[in-house]
């Protein structure tokens, strides 16, 4: 490859990477640990952070990492302008709940931003046993407790149970706090683990069927709680090692189906309560260093839930489906700002309910203000059995005329479904105090910068285009017309010089092997055009013409049969021409001595004093053109 | 006396020429006028005018993607759906890369009673949208260019470079002549053997055989796009992009070519 190719290539190669890179450089995604080494069923709080992506993001979901249970908290969201530029992140929280001890290294997380995959790096994890782990039972695992030992945990009388397929020593029991419920609204779904054998929980072994929901998954307690019970006559120890929080999308009626879950237990059931002091202990768990232990798949009934329509009477306009109990503030940073200088409202909503699906109120136009939304920021409690948490919004409001303008009272609505009614909380009204400027509104220079914050055009009606009013060329046919026959008309040409000059190439590559092809080729042709310029000499009486005439056929077959048969024509003599004649036709063919005769009266009338008659002239011209067309003849 | 005729000769010659001009100034104006006369009516809202008098400049300019484009317009306001998408598709066929056509196409179409799901392959409508983007004049256009410059090369070489061996550039030029033989390839079965037609009857149905006696195989709508695959008297096959096909009275459906 030449040099400036290579310096080509090699400049669009950094050119290509350079720019790759700079855009691949916007967003940037990280993944952090609050610490690198916890106990047993500590919490790790694990964040992943977006930075420069633009619009919404989704929650990334976290790959299931072995040895740890996983648990959203929430996320956050920021827009911060320092020195005149902006920049964005987006932080998604997380509790990693470790279940066993060991070193581990969480693999890298797919992060979907805009359509491209990010990775984050890896994080190392060392997870030590807990010294007071084997009294708890953080492994949500239960144990069969006799009544002989008189436990002095509380003992209730259960209703009667659907009991696994084979064995009523243990089931799974999937309830929800409700079965009626509006959309939106949290619905508590609990497995509660009911055994008569040392049972340790091994998690889902089929996830449950919940489309149509919004999960929140809360975390395992720190203290399962556990308590024996009497089910059917039987005693049972009963745990409760799931919760999850339902939040249905539509109203409909709905069949939850809860999944399966496996546990794995010791085949006898325990008459004492000897081992309970170590059931959480992996090796006493496994019944004893002789025990067999055996995996149980368990499948709870699936559960009906109704989710009834929200209530259409006194539905405010700007309720959107929140659903809980919420309550509502908002501030101001600044009273006072001159024209055109941004002014930011905080407004945040704290309750009971699903946060994460929580809208920020209308805004109405307002002429006086430029308004553009910042930060979001929203973060979810898990307590008890409630979800709850806080989102906050900041809003910028850009006054464009001065005097005292004011932001109106924001609304709020949501439904209440213990009361069952809509309530509308409202932001106070803001007056702000704006001097004017001279500067006419330009959209600051941080906002700008970002897509988000400029508006969008909005199409508020469609139709067809309008038709053309001016009479269309008619040339554009014509010279289509024109300037194919134009082309064609060149093609045919082309292709016949084409043709000929690959005859030609032909020719010449042919002669280029063989010498004497071309004088043999062109030998006939060569001769009947000299023959023809002496037809004016064969009539004259002029002895000196006549001599030229006599001259001239020599010539002619002598040239013709020197290219015929590829001799010199210099210094050819009567004896080169008898042997060549008799190597062709043989010594007796008559044409041989005439040839000869022919020669021989050539050379003697060349140097004849006396008139050569007419009837000699044609003679020789006779024997010259048979000689021609037999040698032809015999050549061919 | 000789040359006395010939002055009368070339006088006379001269008159035709003027009279022959003329006649085609005259027709050009009167084709302006009609066109203009027919834009009047389609600003007074007398859209059933404008058509008619559309129609009448076309029978005298009959390749014109505006004049087949006013007509659809013209058409889309009379709410003849059928025949507005018919003309649009005419306009496009002439025009195919003009994008107000496009754009009334695409929204006459989007007011269709009937959907067909297009269940071509993805690469056989990337190649159809490719072609439809080009003439059938341009590609041939485009292939004798290449052609020209093949040969135009070859020649050059033999006449006066002879010796010159087959750089990449000629080889490119081969390339592009194959590659732009196969497009016009494409491009004739797209236009000829692929004959596309728009449904011009509110409600058609569709039969399995070529009589009415046939069992019916499905129900269209005005303004669909289907492709005729085979013709018999008074009679046409059609088949829709979704695969499904079927024989409908040829008076029902208009082609678009032809």
């Amino acid at each position: 490859m030449h040099t400036p190719m290579k310096i080509l290539l090699f400049s669009t190669v950094m050119f290509l990477s350079v720019a790759l890179g700079l855009e691949a450089g916007e967003v940037v995604v990280t993944a952090s640990a609050d610490r690198n080494s916890a106990k047993v069923s500590d919490e790790i709080h694990l964040t992943i952070r977006i930075e420069g992506a633009q619009g919404s993001l989704q929650a990334p979901r976290l790959p299931g990492f072995d040895g740890f249970d996983t648990f959203y908290t929430g996320r956050s969201s920021q827009i911060s302008f320092v020195n005149g530029r902006s920049s964005s992140s987006v932080e998604f929280s997380y509790v990693l709940v470790p279940q066993k001890p060991g070193r581990f290294t969480l693999k890298g997380i797919e992060v979907q931003v805009e359509g491209r995959a990010y990775t984050t790096g890896p994080i190392n994890l060392e997870i030590v046993e807990d010294a007071n782990q084997v009294s708890r039972t953080q492994t949500q695992t239960a144990s069969y407790t006799s009544a002989s030992t008189g436990s002095s945990q509380q003992t209730i009388q259960e209703p009667e149970p659907v009991f696994a397929p084979g064995d009523e020593n243990i089931f799974v029991k999937a309830t929800v706090d409700k079965t009626t419920i509006f959309p939106n609204e949290q619905v508590l779904l609990t497995y509660s683990l009911y055994t008569r054998y040392d049972t340790r929980y091994e998690g889902f072994e089929e996830e449950p069927g919940v489309s149509g929901f919004w999960i929140e998954e809360f975390p395992p307690e720190r203290e399962v709680k556990r308590e024996t019970v009497r089910v059917g006559g039987m005693r049972y120890v009963k745990a409760e090692i799931k919760k999850l929080a339902l939040f249905p999308t539509t109203a409909a009626d709905y069949t939850i189906s809860p999944g399966k879950i496996k546990v794995s237990i010791r085949q006898e059931p325990r008459a004492t309560s000897i081992f309970d002091e170590f059931f959480n202990d992996s090796f006493f768990t496994g019944g004893g260093f002789f025990a067999r232990r055996e995996n149980r798949l368990l499948e709870p009934p699936p559960i009906a839930l109704k989710v009834v329509p929200f209530p259409s009477r006194g539905k405010p306009e700007d309720f959107k489906g929140t659903v809980g109990n919420f309550r509502m503030s908002a501030s101001i940073d600044k009273a006072t700002v001159k024209q055109d200088e941004p002014v930011t409202m905080t407004l945040v909503i704290e309750g009971e309910g699903n946060i994460e699906t929580l809208h920020k109120p209308d805004i109405p136009e307002l002429d006086e203000f430029k308004v553009y939304d910042a930060d979001t920021a929203s973060n979810l409690y898990k307590s008890g059995d409630v979800i709850a948490g806080k989102k906050t919004f900041e809003v910028v409001f850009i006054p464009v005329k001065a005097g005292n303008i004011r932001i109106p009272k924001l609304s709020f609505s949501y439904f209440n479904p213990r009361l069952e009614t809509y309530q509308t909380l409202y932001t106070p009204e803001f007056v702000l105090n704006v001097t004017p400027s001279e500067t006419k509104f330009k959209l600051p220079v941080a906002l700008s910068e970002k897509d988000e914050f400029k508006k969008q055009i909005k199409v508020e009606g469609r139709d067809i285009h309008y038709i053309r009013e001016r009479m269309p060329p008619r040339d554009i046919n014509v010279f289509y017309r024109g300037a194919i026959q134009g082309i064609l008309f060149a093609n045919i040409l082309l292709t016949l010089l084409l043709g000929v000059g690959l005859f030609r190439d032909h020719q010449e590559r042919l002669y280029a092997r063989d010498n004497a092809l071309r004088r043999r080729r062109r030998a006939k042709a060569f001769a009947e055009s000299r023959m023809r310029r002496l037809k004016s000499l064969m009539h004259s009486k002029d002895p000196e013409k006549s001599n030229r005439y006599f001259d001239e056929i020599g010539k002619i077959l002598t040239q013709y049969l020197a290219d015929k048969f590829g001799l010199s024509v210099h210094g050819m003599t009567e004896y080169d021409l008898e042997r060549t004649l008799t190597d062709t036709f043989g010594s007796e063919d008559p044409l041989s001595k005439e040839i000869l005769e022919l020669h021989q009266i050539c050379e003697e009338s060349r140097f004849a004093k006396a008139q050569v008659s007419e009837s000699l002239k044609q003679r020789a011209m006779k024997i010259l053109r048979e000689t021609i067309q037999r040698v032809e003849k015999t050549r061919r | 006396m000789k040359s006395c005729l010939n002055f009368k000769k070339v006088v006379l010659g001269g008159v035709v020429m003027m009279l022959v001009m003329q006649a085609g100034f005259v027709w050009a104006a009167e084709a302006m006028s009609s066109f203009d006369e027919a834009n009047q009516s389609y600003r007074d809202g007398n859209y059933e005018e404008a058509a008619r008098l559309y129609t009448r400049t076309l029978e005298e300019n009959p390749d014109s993607g505006n004049l087949y484009y006013n007509l659809g317009n013209a058409y889309f306001r009379l709410n003849k759906l059928g025949l507005a998408i018919l003309n649009y598709e005419k306009a496009l066929h002439r025009s195919p890369r003009d994008a107000d056509i496009r754009y009334n196409l695409n929204y006459a179409r989007g007011l269709l009673e009937y959907k067909v799901e297009d269940k071509r392959n993805w690469y056989m409508k990337a190649v159809e949208a490719f072609l439809q983007y080009f003439r059938w004049e341009e590609v041939i256009l485009g292939t004798l260019i290449s052609y020209l410059l093949v040969v135009g090369s070859w020649v050059f070489v033999l006449f006066f470079a002879n010796g010159l061996p087959w750089g990449w550039g000629r080889k490119a030029l081969i390339v592009l002549f194959l590659i732009s033989l196969i497009f016009l390839g494409a491009k004739n079965i797209e236009r000829n053997m692929m004959r596309d037609a728009i449904v011009l009857e509110k409600n058609v149905s569709v039969h399995y055989g070529p009589s009415s006696a046939d069992q019916v195989a499905f129900q269209m709508g005005e303004g669909l796009k289907v492709y005729v695959m085979d013709r018999r008297e008074k009679w046409s096959r059609i088949l829709l992009a979704s695969g499904e096909s079927g024989w409908v009275p040829s008076s029902q459906i208009s082609e678009v070519v032809g």
